[in-house]
């Protein structure tokens, strides 16, 4: 059992990681600038949260790319500079509406797109839904489980890229849980971190 | 007077921070490169909500320099690690309905002089940007707006008993609340003119 997150220290961060709520789902906290001290094949999983600027993490880009490939799973949040530090990712910004729910019946357009994902026992549609901030072109291959109202992948699985496993979101719970600012926000981490710790937290996949 | 806005998150600051940079009234230095010696020939700081707020404990001492010998410190944010002997740990509005997030003014400051705060209460009709909660006042504080109907200290200036002054407002920057542009750059300016002891 080792599940490591990435601790960028803004109080979003500090909320999220070391509050009781979410505290004991990571075994192990790393400032980005400890990565290359920390023996990444010893955990599980690597959790790089919401807002994590890039200069703290393009440094790490070779480093976690050979976790990746010696079978590791990483986890990664949205509003992150994604092309800065992992492999094989093509991320498109979308300006984000933050006023949608404000029209009577407005649909963000959120929509789950693999519904017998086990990660959807514990989510609903509702749950990933409070904000867009981009989408990605995914390789062929990878597991889409989300996408945008035009249907473009917000939430996917990448085993494809690497001979690990990447678990790539544009959207950033970890942001507005820690701001205690939308509740969807935090169900959203109700359901995904349990399904972290028992689907990804396993020496199998390495 | 030297002035530092600790650019902290990907990207740059906003238009009126990056404006006044190019006319040399504040130097926006990127957290990762930051240095002592940089907070040791300033005279004001200038934080955003993004600080690494574990990062930033390492400047304790040059911080509390420039504060002693009259610098000023405009913090933005929720204060999780409190940096200095007085601040203490932010405090959130727990299920806040909408006269809980109402804003009142409750004393004068420079910088907020003569803007109606409700014009910065609501983005788009919707409460709740400026700030859902507080940072608690140390002793000798004043309190500038207050939250809800117990008006709640969401932003406050101290003149330190050890010198020096912080203004400090528990939110994203407050420069960018409301929907009024002129009003923003306004808050730009005044913020950094009295970060510098030019206001």
């Amino acid at each position: 059992m080792s599940v490591l997150a990435v601790h960028p220290g803004a109080y979003y961060h500090i909320q999220s990681f070391e509050t009781p709520r979410y505290a004991g789902y990571f075994d192990r906290l790393a400032r980005p600038e400890q990565l290359a001290d920390v023996v990444l094949s010893d955990c599980n999983v690597v959790l790089i949260p919401c807002r994590t600027p890039d200069d703290r993490l393009a440094p790490h880009r070779d480093l976690l790319r050979a976790y990746l490939d010696q079978g590791g799973t990483l986890v990664v949040t949205g509003e992150n500079e994604f092309s800065a530090f992992l492999p094989g990712i093509s991320f498109t910004p979308q300006p984000t509406n933050w006023w949608w729910w404000l029209e009577p019946g407005a649909d963000l357009g959120v929509r789950i797109a693999r519904p017998e994902h086990p990660l959807f026992r514990r989510l609903a549609q509702r749950d990933l839904t409070w904000h867009l901030h981009g989408w990605f072109d995914v390789p062929d291959g990878a597991e889409v489980l989300a996408v945008n109202g035009e249907g473009k992948p917000i939430l996917y699985v990448d085993e494809v890229t690497t001979e690990g496993r990447m678990v790539i979101t544009s959207l950033d719970p970890f942001f507005h849980h820690g701001s205690h600012f939308m509740p969807a926000t935090t169900r959203f981490l109700d359901g995904f971190l349990p399904w972290m710790r028992e689907e990804l937290d396993r020496k199998e996949h390495s | 007077m030297s002035i530092l806005y600790i650019q902290s998150h990907s990207g740059g600051p906003g238009a009126g921070v990056a404006r006044a940079a190019q006319a040399g009234d504040v130097a926006i230095v990127r957290e990762r490169e930051l240095t002592p010696d940089q907070i040791e020939a300033a005279d004001g700081l200038i934080t955003t909500t993004h600080l690494d707020q574990i990062g930033w404990l390492a400047y304790a001492v040059p911080v509390q320099r420039l504060l002693a010998r009259g610098g000023r410190w405009v913090f933005n944010g929720h204060i999780l690690r409190p940096f200095l002997p007085g601040l203490a740990v932010y405090m959130p509005l727990l299920a806040p309905k909408r006269e809980d997030l109402a804003l009142t003014r409750l004393g004068e400051h420079p910088i907020f002089a003569g803007i109606d705060q409700q014009l910065l209460a609501k983005n788009r009709g919707v409460a709740g940007f400026y700030g859902r909660g507080h940072n608690p006042m140390p002793p000798g504080a004043t309190a500038i707006n207050g939250l809800g109907p117990g008006h709640l200290p969401i932003d406050w200036h101290w003149r330190l008993p050890t010198g020096g002054e912080m203004l400090v407002h528990a939110g994203n920057e407050f420069w960018g609340c409301g929907d009024d542009a002129e009003l923003k750059d306004l808050l730009v300016y005044r913020t950094i003119a009295w970060t510098g002891g030019r206001l």
